[in-house]
């Protein structure tokens, strides 16, 4: 009773009393103790280093004139790290860059201080072979996002859709379409990002992580060109383009 | 006093689902010698779940435009396969393979052509969504039939809920599951009843089981079928790349499932792409023992038949036709 007495104030006691009785032993229900916080990601897409803007024609590493008119991605598996410790933040998350960007706010974060993430290009084999039926309106995965390959029981990891001309001087609209998209299990691929400096979770709070993603890196890294005049398609069945397109973008993504 | 009959409405069951004769189980029939197909334990036969996967089979509400059923590419009287080389989705656009029989689906371990889908339930995803089937989402689909009111009282009383996608993808599957195939003069005469083939359809029975055609490599068991995966060297150079697609292993280009050969007189026309018209045809395909594509089956060796010879494989062929329904479901 004394912690009782400590907690409550008198008036409110009375209440409790006359209400259960003096037979009825009072157990007073302890505050939930919040213990994890929010985190807010921020996919922000650039062409050399300036925004991005869908559907704009800009000239890409082959000098071709390229307008993206579809950026749809998973990451999965997400973990917030520092040295050897880590933390699943989220399973799987949905983003489509139709607005130049895209936001979501993850909750249930642990609280701590990260300095870095491990993420996954894609959906994680564990939920891309289940059954896609079970998961609601909004989730991720939900079958209404358009994301599933019913062919195959596999989501599509990233569509990347658009229009390209291989003559970097013409005008005009490119009329050319390119339709890249990845999936299957074997093209899941897992990263490591570096954060600048270090993002603290603390109870009940927001914290934010920008992830930058160079959409100019899609069509090369240091090592290798995606040369859209041969490579502009695949949906599952040219397998060294969907994971030469899944290392590419995989590259292109740094934090903030 | 007054409470008393309050309460007893209050718990007494929903009208919606109270029992009635789709209750209890559903008791497949099965052929002799046929096993027990594999049933999810997550989704057990029923009545309510069989007549209502029924109902939903021929709803062609399913559709964008409202025109296309599973019935529509699965004709009844065809042991649910199409007559189309190509069936037609909404919009009278051509599907990409000739849609199969479902005949006996219950027992096969990978659904479609290139086995690229593990269960029936998932299955069921694919035409719906499909934009030269039934160009659906599922969810829109969901929303189309949920007017029915027979399908929601079926529902409630299978699954315990209302339609929804969970609903439907499952009850389609526990009705094909039903659908058996198995009681075809062959299998009366596999039972003794010597009368039940001619002289022609034995001779014909003798030749699918003989070392120089083979047949009975793959086409065995009581499916006729072992379905596996095979490239008969229909072509040089597929522009479907079947079970590669699912794999991506260039050594499965051009590799189909093996058809079951149940009511085969019934599922023309043949092959993944319905390029071939009739028996006749399938059978010169064989007996040229294919293209040689480099993934082609070793099983596919050339083989000489007479004319006679070759009538009497297709009139055993021919007594491979189930004379039941193939539908259980009054």
């Amino acid at each position: 009773m004394k912690l009782a007495a400590r907690r409550f104030p008198i008036p409110f006691m009375f209440v409790l009393l006359v209400a259960c009785g003096p037979d009825e032993p009072v157990e007073p229900t302890p505050t939930p103790t919040t213990t994890t916080g929010q985190l807010k990601v921020i996919v922000r897409p650039t062409w050399n280093g300036a925004p991005f803007v869908m559907n704009t024609v800009y000239h890409n590493v082959s000098d071709y004139r390229v307008k993206v008119e579809g950026l749809k991605f998973y990451l999965g598996d997400v973990r917030l790290v520092n040295g050897s410790s880590s933390s699943v933040v989220k399973d799987v998350e949905f983003f489509d860059l139709a607005h130049n960007g895209d936001t979501v706010l993850w909750t249930g974060v642990p609280t701590g201080t990260w300095n870095g993430m491990q993420l996954g290009f894609g959906v994680p084999q564990t939920l891309n072979d289940a059954d896609p039926i079970v998961y609601p309106p909004g989730h991720p995965l939900d079958l209404a996002r358009g994301t599933y390959w019913t062919w195959a029981t596999a989501y599509r990891f990233l569509q990347f859709d658009g229009r390209y001309d291989l003559n970097g001087a013409s005008t005009g609209a490119p009329a050319s379409p390119f339709s890249m998209h990845t999936g299957l299990n074997a093209c899941y691929q897992q990263f490591d990002l570096a954060l600048n400096g270090e993002v603290t979770i603390t109870a009940g709070n927001t914290s934010t992580i920008v992830l930058d993603l160079a959409v100019d890196g899609f069509f090369h890294t240091d090592s290798d060109t995606l040369d859209l005049a041969t490579e502009n398609q695949t949906h599952g069945t040219d397998l060294p383009l969907a994971q030469k397109l899944t290392n590419n973008a995989v590259h292109s993504f740094s934090a903030e | 006093m007054i409470l008393l009959p309050v309460l007893a409405g209050g718990c007494r069951k929903d009208p919606a689902v109270v029992q009635n004769d789709v209750d209890g189980p559903f008791l497949l029939e099965l052929p002799q010698g046929f096993p027990s197909p594999p049933v999810p334990q997550q989704n057990p036969l029923t009545q309510a779940s069989v007549k209502l996967g029924k109902a939903l089979f021929f709803d062609p509400r399913l559709s964008l435009d409202g025109t296309i059923s599973c019935a529509s590419c699965h004709l009844p009287d065809r042991a649910f396969s199409d007559t189309l080389a190509l069936s037609r989705g909404v919009d009278e656009l051509p599907g990409m393979r000739n849609a199969p029989s479902l005949g006996n689906v219950a027992y096969h371990d990978a659904l479609f052509r290139d086995g690229g889908v593990d269960d029936l339930e998932r299955q069921v995803i694919a035409p719906v969504q499909d934009p030269v089937e039934m160009a659906h989402s599922l969810q829109a689909a969901v929303e189309a039939v949920s007017e029915d009111a027979d399908h929601q009282r079926l529902s409630r009383i299978a699954y315990g809920r209302g339609l929804d996608g969970f609903v439907i993808t499952r009850a389609i599957a526990s009705y094909e599951r039903t659908l058996i195939s198995g009681w075809s003069r062959y299998d009366r005469y596999r039972a003794g009843e010597t009368s039940a083939l001619t002289g022609s359809e034995v001779n014909g029975l003798q030749l699918f089981n003989s070392a120089a055609l083979n047949c009975s490599a793959c086409h065995s068991g009581f499916d006729l079928s072992d379905h596996s995966y095979q490239n008969v060297g229909q072509y040089m150079s597929y522009a479907d790349p079947g079970r590669e697609r699912i794999t991506l292993d260039p050594q499965d280009n051009g590799k189909f499932k093996v058809p079951s050969l149940r009511n085969v007189a019934l599922t023309g026309p043949y092959m993944h792409d319905g390029a071939l018209a009739t028996l006749s045809e399938v059978i010169d395909h064989f007996a040229s023992g294919g293209l040689q594509h480099p993934q082609r089956s070793p099983l596919m060796t050339n083989f000489a038949l007479s004319a006679q010879e070759k009538s009497d494989l297709i009139a055993f062929l021919h007594a491979l036709t189930d004379e039941r329904s193939l539908d259980q479901v009054p």
